[in-house]
């Protein structure tokens, strides 16, 4: 069996030219995400009201918005209202990916620092820790642990979430996917005249699945065994 | 550019009836799509729950492939590729039913974690009082598990909800596309997205702090 010619160009346009924005998207998302959110969730457990009242504003904004309507804020509000702050569709949807992922690390960290017994705050405080010393060696550590399967599934949801880029035109998977199901469905000499829609978008499904169908398994196996040392 | 001032009102009044259009069909496809999960969930997850053979492993494959793969992908299949095997569906219909399958598999799983929650031995009392298997179910494991299954099906709602923004992909004239598709021509970009932004969000958190009160109504007595 061999595959028609069409294919073999369309799969490396996919792979080569739109898995790479993909890949920066969520890399970038998913850093920017743990590291911001770590330390907003860290800050949350201050008894600060200001602080916290502004924190859980943040939360409440960035999880209550649809991801899309901040991806539109970030790409086309943030220049309308400030000129200068314009940025190419794939940093404006990791910019986007950052505050939606920030507020959720935000949540799922204080909840995690919360569930640290107050004996370990007191026993790093006997051992001469100030605040910073207290949670950044005795408490984040041990919260980090019950953090990470909620981890993964922030991994899988920004991976897929990756893919709101191409509704303003990033090129990443999905946008690729699109790119070459327009050339091959225009008129020869440009296209071919034909429809390949359901077996590209088809197999822009399969890659997404055998990415995320991995870590979705690992991320309960991760649940299981925190469970299992009565982390749960 | 003279265009650089900001006047919400002005926008809102201007564009009154285009944006509460938009809003109607926002919760319209919402509405739809929040029925259908309700079923598609509570009766994917029995069946999941009780391990009914053939449709149990067939829900498992169709939670796995809608869980893993990006619903915008999905939304596009739907509506790009499918007309490629003859089906056709128009915007509205693509709408609620892309959104309702994604919801559908989220919330079987959450129907399923309900059902399987309640006690081995509230099932094994109601048989000795002689309940067959589905009286037992809707008698015993539907009001209790549905019951532990509500906080997290209502979260699946919002998302429901959210998702419904995605339908700008498909031009479908709910919240997003209306707003958008008016800042486009106005190029009042910020006053548009500040409605946008503030509608969503007042939709969200009402339904989030309903949960809070749904929830204390319903808690099981014995769960604190």
């Amino acid at each position: 069996m061999s595959l028609p010619d069409w294919v073999e160009p369309v799969a490396r346009y996919i792979l080569l030219e739109g898995l790479p924005g993909t890949l920066r998207v969520s890399a970038i998302a998913v850093v920017g995400s743990a590291s911001i959110g770590i330390v907003l969730g860290t800050l949350m457990t201050i008894k600060l009201l200001p602080l916290r009242a502004v924190i859980r504003l943040y939360i409440e904004v960035f999880r209550g918005l649809p991801i899309l309507v901040t991806v539109f804020i970030v790409y086309f509000g943030l220049p309308s209202a400030a000129p200068g702050l314009e940025f190419g569709p794939l940093t404006a949807a990791s910019i986007a990916l950052v505050l939606w992922g920030s507020a959720q690390v935000a949540e799922a960290t204080r909840g995690a620092v919360q569930s640290i017994p107050r004996e370990q705050h007191e026993a790093a405080s006997a051992l001469g820790f100030g605040w910073v010393g207290r949670h950044g060696f005795v408490i984040l550590p041990q919260a980090l642990r019950r953090l990470l399967p909620p981890f993964v599934s922030l991994l899988v949801n920004i991976i897929q979430n990756s893919t709101l880029a191409q509704v303003i035109g990033g090129l990443e998977v999905l946008e690729a996917g699109e790119r070459q199901n327009e050339r091959l469905t225009a008129i020869p000499p440009i296209g071919l005249g034909e429809i390949h829609a359901f077996e590209i978008f088809g197999g822009v499904m399969v890659l997404f699945f055998l990415i995320s169908f991995p870590l979705t398994r690992l991320a309960a196996v991760l649940e299981k065994r925190l469970a299992r040392e009565g982390y749960g | 550019m003279v265009l650089a001032t900001y006047d919400l009102w002005a926008f809102v009044s201007d564009n009154q009836a285009e944006l509460l259009d938009g809003l109607l069909n926002t919760l319209k496809v919402s509405a739809f799509a929040i029925v259908g999960a309700f079923v598609i969930g509570a009766v994917l997850g029995a069946a999941r729950a009780h391990r009914i053979p053939v449709v149990s492993q067939l829900t498992a494959i169709y939670v796995e492939l809608i869980r893993n793969t990006p619903i915008l992908v999905q939304i596009f299949m739907i509506f790009y590729a499918l007309p490629q095997l003859g089906i056709v569906f128009d915007q509205f219909t693509v709408a609620w039913l892309s959104v309702m399958i994604w919801g559908g598999a989220f919330n079987s799983e959450n129907f399923r974690a309900g059902f399987e929650a309640v006690p081995h031995r509230y099932r094994e009392a109601a048989s000795a009082l002689g309940f067959g298997r589905l009286s037992t179910f809707l008698n015993v494991t539907l009001p209790i598990g549905g019951r532990i299954a509500i906080p997290s099906s209502i979260n699946t709602y919002i998302s429901v909800l959210k998702n419904t923004s995605l339908m700008y992909v498909i031009g479908y004239a709910e919240l997003t596309t209306t707003s958008l598709n008016i800042s486009n021509l106005t190029l009042q970009t910020t006053e548009s997205l500040t409605v946008l932004a503030v509608t969503y969000l007042a939709l969200v958190w009402t339904l989030s702090a309903g949960i809070r009160l749904v929830e204390s109504r319903l808690a099981l007595p014995e769960s604190s």
